[in-house]
Parts: structure tokens; C-alpha cells; sequence
């Protein structure tokens, strides 16, 4: 029973590195580094809670989608188009996101931090399994979004390995140059990348504010937006690689949780430990793990 | 009949520059038409546009008797050229079959058909007789296989236009007679082939026609049969072009580099370099011929202390270098001429006068106590801007603004103004115009008068037989063979670059 | 030649150009709460700039991102990205503070200097991981900076609240718990005011201003900078390993020297960013010491085109911002955040408009070199 309950929170904690981890892999076979996933997260989260406080959950995941699209939006009009520096950018991104959502709730809630409660998605039973005792936390009160994003994990796979954009936004990550010649749209499959990132972030942020905590929280994100970049680049790049990954940090979180209830360790250690293991894990664990070539380096036309 | 490609008064500027002024072209169907000229004469920039990377300022194209406007790679597809770049566009971590199908993809719904792929090339593969490996990675293959996935990536296309950007500049002497082979194929097949190229040899070999490029303008179209190499030199260069150096006899003196042994390993542990021993004396030029890629570059970074030597012994000025710093080897008095100026040897957005200075910023007559002594440093570069002749506007330039001839003056001037003893130039003259080349080969001359010990590394088999003293062919990290210049032809030295084995088609 | 003056123009516009750009788009925002964008800017430059302790505040609030602009620029200047400033900056200062309260009766003139040496040291140490981590083990520094401020703010959390809690205080009537904060830093560990030597100007600030000689230190620290970058061998290597890591390699430079010693230097500084708070406002360290001062170092390092007089001016730009954000907050209602949007405007701003200008310039420089070549051969070849 402690068992299946440890891994249903895991599962709860590792949704959101997990949506935002799988858009990150879009945007990086794409060749753009995206550290304004946070901010996207933020953006998300926000306007996930306020279109779902004025017309229900299904308009607030809308909304968190399209306010962290905007977001990427205006990242890949600066990396893809005026081709400036994807860090800063990213930098950007994340301070616009942290004082737009603080500057909005202000001016809407008018409460700096919180947002008042939001009601999420209705959860779901899956029928069958959950008569089975050790699975019952696991399959009870489920929310939907956590199905769409282990469902996402299969799709996303499909469509970079075997599909006709997966090869073309993998080819532009990789040579750009080489995709240009012949005749793929650089930019086209750039702004692809770049957005579906965003979308992804939006969702991650709506589905901590509507599914897991239930209001927007100044701050909820945690710097998960920037684990999620971690768990891509333990995953290899790859979206099972990211699922896994996950997994990982979010079982370490929920054991943590666990572990804070004992009282041994002090609480901060505990909060350090997906931070920690990010370390170790760039530090050694990971194989010769490499990213696209042409990751982070913008691309001109005409340029050698 | 229409002309498969006919150019009218196409013009292209860049700032400062026309790259192709008022240039008039016409390719038969089925026939091999040569481009020739000089770097920097426009046939890059002209090819960019037949490709519809770059868009004409001026002037109009004809495909197969239509006008046409090539606004994009995607459409000069459409209109069934196809480009084979000098520098391969391969995505190295895709397969071969991925590369070849990319961008023109055969698909079932969203999804990838990959067995339709597949068969499509392989019907290709079988008709033009052609080998590949469809599941080998770019990465894994050899030169001459990557050219034939270009090759095989416009025909997938439907291509009928061949362009070839200088397709020999990488191919060993046998694989270029298999790529002419290949070419020859095509055009019995109906293939329009478009050939650009500087080695006159070659062209004078296959071209049905030779068009000459000038600084941007069209200086004839010639058939083979009706002109000599000497002619064709004369058209590019508009002057006779000079192939022998005035070089003096040198006394040798002391062995001031000597390798023994030397191997260097590549991160997979894979030796690049595997046992290469030589000797050169003072006064004495030591050239390196062989297809690139075979250790030549990973043996001038072991000696100036870019690599770590996995084993054997680098001597250079009495002392053993092997496992010194680079600092420490070049304090000894060796000077290294990179061969990627961009990436090795300058800072690009740097002063000119900064770049002078760059790797001897610490030495005594540049400091003044623990700080930069500008007024010095600017002085020494005035001076040497004076004595090589660098055109520029003024020092404080960034260097990026140099033509390339001039920036490699700067880095000869900060290399060898300080006395070296040992001098490793790797493809000094990679790049350069005629002018700049010689200027380039006088330096050096200079050098090995002085008594300096030079070992010259060039993919160019004419620099290294005209300048060298002494040529060893390097071939898989091992000098296979050595003569002196004067006693091989070039074909001699194209058997040994690949290693001997005449009848072998591929190079590594 | 009169290009070259041309050119500088360019440069010299470039941040102007963006600030106004930013201003502009942010006016927006403004603009959809209702609220008038001529009135909020007006406000924000007579709030600032109107009384002397006004324009001290907002020196005061420049203080601290001199220093963390400098550290981000230092970074910037080798090729890489030092996101790390944020947590460095605060275990310098939790070191600082160490050294400030746990260290009694020595005199201020060895106790100030030791403490600012302790929140140096803090700073490197903290600067050290990531840097040794990426010349040994390849680890890219954004994220293992990224990581180590999360690492920090926890860490500083614990050693506050658990470790070195201030025992001492007295409970505050209605709270059942004392604060999480630590002890007092000594007087002699505190630095400062500048009301003092203001003084002997005949210029008089109110008591509740904190502008304190780290000011001057900053300005003193800037020129510093400057000349380390411009005139010492040091500072060459640093910009030829920035500009080409090969190439520098190549001429005998040791870029992973640089690297170690140029990052361990943005840290020192980094660690110098909190003391101006912590040494004359809190005099104490406690859960809220101010944050953001890293990231926002970022944004003047980029205003400032990484020029260390420049980042006096970009951080005394940002000191006039977040004094104006406190106006526009009081007076007119409008949340203080709108700075943060401006700030995040003015760094997107900046950095597209400087890549516009560079290739423009790059441009000009080409066709200079080009119209010399031209006239080279038109003469007849000597």
C-alpha cells in the first residue's frame, strides 16, 4: 500500500518534468536551446488558473497552452529570426514570465502570489485495475492529464523517429545547411520546435496550478522547467529517455516527502536532491551522451 | 534542340564587390561542361545561383528553353538541377539512406514510408551501378562514398542538371577516375553535367566545354580538343602563370626536428598518426603530400603540442618536446602556420595589431612592468604591416576585415619575425589567390635560406613537388613513401597516397 | 576615418536605442491596466530624481548590481555564461556574515576589509564548482549554475534557519517563534555611510538612506576591471579565449587556465554583491535577503555591452528603475513588477539590436577593406 502510494505521487511529481521535458526534446532536435522553459512553465501555470477561474479547466489548459506558446513565440522570433544568443534569450524570457504573471495577478486577483482556488479536470477511475489493492492509488482519482502525457511519451517518439517532420526537425538540429539545401524550411521547422515547447510548458504549469495544487502559487514552478532540461539530457534526447528520467526526479521528490515526515534529514537537503543528482548525473552517470550538432548555434542563410 | 541552361548578363554584388559581372552561359543537353577559374573568379557565387542559394542582382536564366527565376533550393529542385557541394551537405549522424531521401521524402499518411525509400534508391543504386551502404551513418564512411551520396541525393530527386562544386578537391587521383566513370554514366543516361574546377588536368580530361572565369566575367568557352593547359592558365590568371620557383641550393645544417616514432591517438583510440618518423634538417623544406584526412593535421598538432603524442619522441632544437606545453614549444622556437586561419590562427573580431601580438603578449618587449606596453606592440605591427606589404585601413581594424591573403601576411608576420627554428606550416596556401600563394612560397623559401628547418603539409601535390626538398607521402598515419621532387610525377605520388594499392577504389 | 567615429556612434546608440524600444513596448502593458504611460514614466523621473535622497537610494539600489554586472560581463568576456552569480553572491554573503558576527572585538579596520575578503571567498568557492566541473568532466556551466542557485538558496536556508540561528532575539509579542535569521554582524564588521564625507560638501542625506562606500568601491572595482581586460596580459588572454578558444589554444594560451582563473574572478566579485545590503541595511542575514541581484546583473552586463564603465551606468539605470518602480507603486498604483517586464524588454532589446548593428558594422568594415582592394589594383603593379 505505501509502495503503490510512493509511486502514484511519483507519478503526480514526474508529469510536469515530463511534458516539459518532451518539449524541450522538440525544441533542442530542432536545434534551439530553451531555457525560458521555467518562464513558459510560470506563464502556464498563471493563465491556467485564470481562464479556468472565469470558464472552467478546459479553457484554462487552453489558455496555459497558448500563453506558453507565446512565450516560445517570442523566443524563437529572437534566436530563430534575429538569431541572438538562445541563453539569454531563454534569461529573458524567464525574468518576462516571473514579472508579467506577478504584474497580472496583481492586477486581476489582486493578490501578488496566489490566485484564489481553481477546479481541474473531473478524475478519472480506470475500471478493472483499480480493484486490485497495490494499484489502487495508482489508478484512482487519476487526472486526465497525466494519461495525455504518458500517452504524449509513444506519440512524440513516433513522430521525431518516423515521421517525415521528425526527420526534417532533426535533420535542421543537426545541418541546417544541409536541410536548406534542399529545400526544408529552416525556419519553419525552428518556430515548430521552438512552439511545440511552449504548448508543452503551458500544459506542464496548467497541470501543476488546476490538477496538482489547485490555484496558482507565486513561485510553483520550482525551477522544474529547468530539471525537465536535465531529464531530456539524461534521456538521451530521446522522449522514453525523458519519461524515465522523470520518473527518476519525480520519485526522488516524493520519497523526499516521505522522508520529511520521519524528520531525520533536514528538510532543505531533501529539497536539494533533484538539483544534486542533475549535478551527478551531467558529472558522470551519463554515458558520452551528445545533443545535436547544431544545437545552439544559430543559422544564417548564406553563411558557411 | 533547347540548351539545358542558358545564363544571360547575370549579375551579383556584394558589398564592396561584383562577384559576377554580366556573366552569359549556355550548357548543351547531355553534355559536360566545364567552369574554370581562379579562386575568388565567381564560380562559387554563380553556382549558388543556378542552386537558388543566392539571387541575381541582374540578368536572366533559361532552364530547357524556359525563363525561369530561382528563388529557392526547393525550387531549383523542382526545376531539376541538382546541386553536389564541394563541402558535402551531409547530416553526418543520419544514415545514407536518410541523407539521400530527406526533403523529398516518400510518405505514407505522416508517417515515413520507408520501404518505398528504400526500394526508390536502391532501383538508383542498381542503374547507375553505384555501391553504398544504405545503413552505414555518414560519419562511418570514406570520402569518396560520401560524394556518391550527394551524387545519388540530386539523382533521387529527378535531377537532370548536374552541378559539381569541385568534386576532385578531395579524391585521390584513382578516385577521381572512378568519379569520371561515374560522370561519364550520367551523361549516357541523358545527364546535363555541370563541372567546376581549377585543376586544368582534370577538366581538359572530361569536359565536353570549357567556359573560363575572370574576376567575375566570362573569359571564353573553349573545347578541350583545340587548347592547352597553358592556354587555359593564361585565360584564368591573365598573366603566364609562373610554376617554377626560383630556389636556390641550400647547405643543409643540423637536424633541427626529428620524429621518432610517433604515434597519436584519436579520442576513440583509433591511432590517426601510427609510427611516422622523419628528419629535417636546417635549410631544408620537408613536404607531406596525401588525400587529407590520413594524420597529416594530427601530425602538425602533435609537433606545436595540440595532441598528445601516445607514444615516440619529438625532438625539435636538440631538446625532446614530446609532453610539453604548447607555450614551452613554441618559447623553444617553433612557429606553426595553421591551416584553418579562421578557427586556429587569428581572433577574427580582434585588432589587427591584437592579433599580432597573439601567443607573444608576454614576452619582454611587449610589457611594461606587469601590463601591456600598447605603444610597443602597435609600433611592431606598423612595421610589420609595412614589410609584408598587408593591405589595410588601419590597425585598429578588426582582423575579420582582411581579405584572406592578408590575414595569413599577418599571421606569417607574428609567426616568423621571431626567428623560429622550426616551422610547421600546415596548408599555408589553402585559400589564397595566386599572388598570395607566391608571396606565401617566398616566405617560406626565405626561411629554409636561413637555415630554419620547414616541414610543409599541403594538399596541393604541385606546391609540395615545386617548393619541398624532400616529399614523403603520408597515407592511414604512416609516411609510405619519400623521394625527392625531382625524381617522381605526380602520378607517381597519387599511388602511394593511396597506400599503393592502385587498384583499391576507395581512398581511406 | 570618419567612419571609425561613425561606427562609435553606432556602438555608443545601440542601448539607447534599446531602452527607449522597451520603454515603448512595455507602454503596453501599462496601457492595457488603464493607466497612462507618459504619466507612469513621469512619474518614475520625478520620484527619482527630484530629492537628494531619492537620487541616493537609487545609488544605493545601483550598488550592488555594479558588482554583479561586473562578475556576468567577466563571463561573458571568456565565452561563457555565468547564470551562477545569483547563489554565489549569496554564499558569499552568508560567509560575510559569518565572519561578521562570529568573530568579536577586533577593530573595523581589519574586521570590514576581512569580512569583504570572506564574502569573496564565498563567492569563488561557489564559482569554483561549476568551472572545475566543466574543465574536467565537459559539463556545460549554464545548467550546473543553474542547479548550484537552487542548491544555494536551500543551503543558505538551512545554515539561517537551523544551523546558525540567532538564539538571542527576543520573541516578538503575538509570534509564538523567533526568526529565522542569524545573530548580529558586529559594528566593526559594518560599513560606512557616505553621509559623512557627503557632508563635507554641504550635502546633507536623511538617516534613512543606506548609501554606503560601496559605491565608490564599485566604481573603484569597474575601472579596475577595465584595466585588467585592456592593458595586462591576463586580460588579453581572457577576450582571445572568448573570441576563438582555438585559436588562443593554438598560440600557447591555456584556455582552461582562463577559464579556472577568469570564472574564480567573476565569483569574487559575484561575492561582493550582497555586502552593500547586508553590511549597512540588514546587518544581518535572514530569509529575506534580497535575490535577483544575479539576474539582474545579466541584464546590465548585456545594456552595458560588457563594457565595465558602461555597467556603472547600466547598473545606476537599473538603481533609477527600481527606485522609480517604488513611485509608481505608491503614487499611481501600478505594480512594481512593470520594471521586471521592462527589464526582460530592454535585454531582448538590447541583444537584437546589438546583433543588427554588428552585422551592419561588419558590413561598412567589409566595404572599406573592399574599395582598398580596388584601388590596389587599379595601380599598375609596382
Amino acid at each position: 500500500m505505501f509502495f503503490g502510494e510512493l509511486l502514484a505521487s511519483s507519478l503526480r511529481m514526474a508529469v510536469p518534468i515530463l511534458l516539459t521535458a518532451l518539449g524541450a526534446v522538440f525544441t533542442e532536435r530542432a536545434g534551439v536551446v530553451n531555457i525560458g522553459l521555467e518562464g513558459m512553465m510560470i506563464v502556464g501555470s498563471f493563465w491556467g488558473a485564470l481562464g479556468a477561474y472565469y470558464y472552467g479547466p478546459y479553457f484554462g489548459l487552453l489558455l496555459a497552452m497558448a500563453a506558453g506558446m507565446f512565450m516560445a513565440l517570442i523566443h524563437a522570433i529572437n534566436t530563430v529570426t534575429f538569431r541572438v544568443d538562445q541563453v539569454v534569450s531563454g534569461v529573458a524570457i524567464n525574468i518576462l514570465a516571473y514579472g508579467s504573471t506577478r504584474f497580472l495577478s496583481l492586477a486581476i486577483f489582486n493578490m501578488a502570489t496566489t490566485s484564489p482556488h481553481v477546479s481541474g479536470l473531473p478524475k478519472i477511475n480506470i475500471p478493472v485495475l483499480s480493484g486490485i489493492e497495490f494499484l489502487k492509488p495508482l489508478v484512482t482519482d487519476v487526472s486526465p492529464v497525466i494519461i495525455l502525457a504518458l500517452v504524449l511519451v509513444p506519440i512524440s517518439s513516433f513522430v521525431i523517429n518516423r515521421t517525415v517532420f521528425g526527420l526534417r526537425l532533426r535533420s535542421v538540429g543537426e545541418n541546417p545547411l544541409a536541410a536548406d539545401t534542399l529545400g526544408i524550411n529552416v525556419f519553419k521547422m525552428k518556430y515548430a520546435g521552438v512552439l511545440l515547447s511552449g504548448i508543452l510548458s503551458g500544459l506542464s504549469g496548467a497541470y501543476l496550478a488546476l490538477e496538482h495544487t489547485g490555484m496558482y502559487v507565486e513561485g510553483m514552478t520550482q525551477g522544474e522547467g529547468f530539471i525537465a532540461l536535465a531529464a531530456m539530457i539524461f534521456g538521451n534526447w530521446e522522449p522514453k529517455g525523458a519519461l524515465w528520467a522523470s520518473l527518476l526526479f519525480g520519485f526522488s521528490e516524493a520519497l523526499s516527502f516521505r522522508v520529511v515526515e520521519g524528520g531525520v534529514v533536514p528538510y532543505q537537503f531533501i529539497k536539494m536532491i533533484p538539483y544534486v543528482l542533475t549535478l551527478l548525473v551531467l558529472t558522470g552517470v551519463v554515458k558520452k551522451s551528445t545533443g545535436p550538432a547544431a544545437s545552439g548555434v544559430p543559422y544564417e542563410r548564406g553563411l558557411k | 534542340m533547347d540548351k539545358a541552361v542558358v545564363l544571360r548578363g547575370i549579375t551579383k554584388r556584394f558589398p564592396g564587390i561584383v562577384a559576377n559581372d554580366r556573366i552569359d552561359l549556355e550548357v548543351e543537353k547531355g553534355e559536360i561542361h566545364a567552369i574554370v577559374g581562379e579562386n575568388g573568379a565567381g564560380k562559387s557565387t554563380l553556382m549558388k545561383i543556378l542552386a537558388g542559394i543566392y539571387q541575381p542582382d541582374e540578368g536572366e536564366i533559361y532552364i530547357f528553353g524556359k525563363k525561369e527565376k530561382i528563388t529557392s533550393p526547393g525550387r531549383a529542385i523542382e526545376l531539376k538541377i541538382g546541386m553536389v557541394h564541394q563541402h558535402f551537405m551531409l547530416v553526418d549522424r543520419f544514415t545514407v539512406l536518410e541523407n539521400i531521401i530527406l526533403g523529398a521524402e516518400k510518405r505514407l499518411g505522416i508517417a515515413l514510408d520507408e520501404k518505398k525509400c528504400r526500394k526508390a534508391v536502391e532501383e538508383l543504386l542498381s542503374l547507375y551501378n553505384f555501391s553504398l551502404n544504405l545503413d552505414a551513418r555518414v560519419e562511418e564512411i570514406s570520402v569518396g562514398q560520401a560524394q556518391r551520396v550527394e551524387i545519388l541525393k540530386v539523382l533521387y530527386r529527378g535531377a537532370d542538371i548536374l552541378v559539381l562544386d569541385e568534386p576532385t578537391a578531395v579524391l585521390a587521383p584513382q578516385e577521381v577516375k572512378e568519379l569520371f566513370n561515374n560522370l561519364r554514366r550520367l551523361k549516357g543516361e541523358g545527364k546535363t553535367i555541370i563541372f567546376i574546377s581549377h585543376k586544368l588536368d582534370e577538366v581538359l580530361e572530361i569536359a565536353d566545354r570549357i567556359t573560363v572565369l575572370r574576376r567575375g566575367r566570362v573569359e571564353g568557352t573553349v573545347l578541350p580538343s583545340r587548347v592547352t593547359k597553358e592556354d587555359l592558365a593564361r585565360m584564368m590568371v591573365g598573366k603566364p602563370v609562373m610554376m617554377k620557383l626560383d630556389k636556390e641550393p641550400v647547405n643543409a645544417g643540423d637536424v633541427l626536428l626529428s620524429i621518432e616514432d610517433l604515434v597519436v591517438k584519436e579520442s576513440s583510440g583509433k591511432p590517426i598518426v601510427n609510427g611516422v618518423s622523419l628528419k629535417i634538417r636546417g635549410g631544408e623544406i620537408y613536404g607531406i603530400a596525401g588525400i587529407e584526412g590520413n594524420g597529416q593535421k594530427e601530425l602538425a598538432e602533435a609537433i606545436i603540442g595540440l595532441r598528445e603524442a601516445s607514444s615516440g619522441r619529438i625532438t625539435a632544437c636538440g631538446r625532446d618536446i614530446t609532453g610539453l606545453s604548447i607555450k614551452e614549444i613554441r618559447d623553444l622556437g617553433v612557429a606553426f602556420i595553421p591551416e584553418d586561419r579562421h578557427r586556429q590562427g587569428l581572433v577574427l573580431p580582434m585588432k589587427v595589431w591584437e592579433n599580432m601580438m597573439l601567443g607573444y603578449h608576454t614576452k619582454k618587449e611587449f610589457l611594461k612592468g606587469k601590463s601591456l606596453n600598447l605603444k610597443a606592440i602597435r609600433r611592431f605591427t606598423k612595421n610589420k604591416v609595412e614589410e609584408y606589404g598587408v593591405r589595410l585601413s588601419s590597425i585598429e581594424q578588426p582582423i575579420e576585415g582582411l581579405s584572406g591573403g592578408n590575414q595569413q601576411k599577418v599571421i606569417l608576420g607574428r609567426e616568423l619575425s621571431r626567428e623560429p627554428k622550426v616551422i610547421v606550416a600546415s596548408q599555408p596556401t589553402r585559400g589564397l589567390d595566386v599572388g598570395a600563394a607566391e608571396f606565401v612560397h617566398r616566405e617560406l623559401l626565405k626561411m629554409r635560406k636561413k637555415g630554419r628547418a620547414i616541414l610543409l603539409i599541403s594538399a596541393d601535390l604541385e606546391e609540395v613537388l615545386s617548393i619541398a626538398d624532400r616529399v614523403g607521402v603520408m597515407y592511414n598515419g604512416k609516411i609510405t613513401a619519400e623521394f625527392r621532387p625531382e625524381e617522381v610525377t605526380p602520378e607517381d605520388i597519387g599511388v602511394y597516397m593511396l597506400g599503393g594499392d592502385v587498384k583499391a577504389g576507395e581512398g581511406k | 576615418m570618419k567612419k571609425r567615429y561613425y561606427i562609435v556612434l553606432l556602438r555608443v546608440l545601440a542601448p539607447v536605442l534599446a531602452i527607449v524600444l522597451s520603454a515603448l513596448m512595455s507602454s503596453i502593458v501599462i496601457l492595457a491596466i488603464g493607466k497612462s504611460p507618459l504619466q507612469v514614466f513621469y512619474t518614475m523621473f520625478k520620484f527619482s530624481l527630484s530629492r537628494l535622497d531619492s537620487v541616493a537610494i537609487m545609488l544605493y539600489n545601483a550598488t550592488p548590481l555594479i558588482f554583479s554586472g561586473l562578475a556576468v560581463s567577466i563571463g561573458f568576456r571568456m565565452g561563457l555564461f555565468n547564470i551562477g552569480v545569483e547563489g554565489q553572491y549569496l554564499i558569499g554573503a552568508f560567509l560575510a556574515a559569518l565572519a561578521g558576527f562570529s568573530i568579536k572585538g577586533l577593530p573595523a579596520v581589519i574586521h570590514l576589509p576581512l569580512v569583504i575578503l570572506c564574502g569573496a571567498l564565498g563567492g569563488m568557492m561557489w564559482s569554483f564548482i561549476p568551472i572545475f566541473l566543466k574543465v574536467k568532466r565537459g559539463v556545460h556551466e549554464v545548467i550546473s549554475t543553474i542547479m548550484l542557485n537552487y542548491i544555494s538558496y536551500s543551503l543558505i536556508h538551512y545554515l539561517i534557519a537551523d544551523v546558525f540561528i540567532d538564539k538571542s532575539q527576543k520573541l516578538i509579542q503575538g509570534l509564538g517563534s523567533i526568526l529565522s535569521r542569524t545573530p548580529k554582524l558586529s559594528p566593526s564588521a559594518m560599513m560606512p555611510k557616505l553621509h559623512g564625507f557627503l557632508g563635507l560638501f554641504g550635502l546633507q542625506l536623511p538617516r534613512h538612506v543606506y548609501l554606503n562606500w560601496f559605491f565608490p568601491l564599485g566604481i573603484l572595482t569597474a575601472a579596475l576591471v577595465y584595466y585588467l581586460l585592456m592593458y595586462t596580459p591576463f586580460g588579453f588572454e581572457l577576450r582571445a579565449v572568448g573570441q576563438n578558444r582555438e585559436a588562443a589554444r593554438t598560440v600557447g594560451i591555456e584556455p582552461e587556465r582562463v577559464y579556472v582563473i577568469g570564472f574564480l574572478l567573476s565569483g569574487a566579485l559575484a561575492g561582493l554583491v550582497g555586502l552593500s545590503d547586508l553590511l549597512s541595511y540588514f546587518g544581518y542575514m535572514d530569509m529575506d535577503f534580497p535575490r535577483n541581484y544575479g539576474f539582474d546583473g545579466i541584464a546590465v552586463a548585456l545594456i552595458a555591452q560588457n563594457h565595465p564603465l558602461g555597467i556603472i551606468f547600466s547598473a545606476i539605470l537599473f538603481g533609477f528603475l527600481k527606485r522609480g518602480a517604488e513611485g509608481i507603486q505608491t503614487l499611481m498604483g501600478v505594480p512594481r513588477e512593470m520594471v521586471s517586464i521592462l527589464q526582460a524588454l530592454m535585454i531582448m532589446s538590447i541583444v537584437v539590436i546589438a546583433k543588427l548593428m554588428n552585422d551592419y558594422i561588419k558590413r561598412l568594415e567589409k566595404k572599406e577593406e573592399m574599395m582598398v582592394c580596388s584601388s590596389e589594383n587599379s595601380s599598375p603593379p609596382a
